[in-house]
């Protein structure tokens, strides 16, 4: 039977994937995406806090508004893991666009977009998965996690990013 | 419950709200809201969870399909 790539889906972006890759000189990394779009308060969270990732003329950020009110599934597990309003922001427009994926390094918006049906990666993903579309070399992702610790405030454990970095070596 | 006793810069304004969340009842004092906000947040981002994801990133990078 013929398989058919489906191609790179449409995201949404919560503040970290763009603060972080922007960090690592990345975020033109997403411009494989067809659509990125920026939930309104994720935008301004992150125009306070790296206004630079905004004007990158790499990649195409769309700033949008929930066009539905937040949904109460939402409400219930924003109050139940504490998330913040860009986050919740996030997750109302990845549940308008039910093809997309959320990108979030937030370990309680990733739970969160879990429950609602949402796939959802972060960083990390969207590094490794630039050797994988010959965005970058395996080589120079590689450079990129091991300057992580120094050029990015996304915080891994050591350990943990020793065996990405293994894997990276071994299997890409 | 032994305690241990801290000295931490918070944002001016997170802390306002705070001492107002406190001073209108909510909580019996700006300690106990702030071992409840940290419980809460170290419950919700686990070690294990976020671990986890890293590692779900790493097999969708390396070898999904999209």
């Amino acid at each position: 039977m013929e398989t058919t790539d489906p191609g790179p889906p449409l995201v949404v972006c919560d503040a970290g994937p763009l603060i972080h890759l922007d960090e690592t000189g990345s975020l033109d990394l997403l411009g494989d995406f067809p659509v990125v779009l920026v939930p309104e308060t994720v935008w301004r969270e992150v125009a306070r806090h790296r206004p630079g990732a905004l004007s990158q003329s790499s990649v195409i950020l769309h700033r949008v508004s929930p066009r539905t009110p937040e949904p109460p599934e939402i409400n219930a597990m924003a109050q139940a893991l504490t998330l913040h309003t860009g986050e919740r922001e996030a997750l109302r427009v990845a549940l308008e666009h039910r093809s997309c994926i959320l990108l979030s390094d937030d370990t309680a918006a990733r739970l969160a977009a879990g429950h609602l049906g949402i796939p959802s990666h972060g960083s990390i993903g969207i590094l490794l998965r630039a050797i994988r579309r010959r965005q970058r070399t395996k080589e120079q992702i590689l450079s990129v996690l091991r300057s992580l610790p120094d050029q990015s405030t996304l915080h891994l454990k050591r350990s943990l990013l020793e065996a990405v970095i293994l894997e990276v070596e071994l299997h890409a | 419950m032994s305690q241990t006793i801290i000295h931490a810069e918070l944002p001016a304004e997170l802390t306002a709200r705070a001492r107002s969340y406190v001073e209108d009842g909510w909580a019996a004092d700006f300690n106990e809201l702030l071992a409840e906000a940290l419980g809460r947040y170290l419950e919700s981002h686990s070690a294990k969870l976020t671990e986890g994801f890293v590692l779900e990133d790493v097999r969708w990078g390396l070898h999904g399909n999209d």
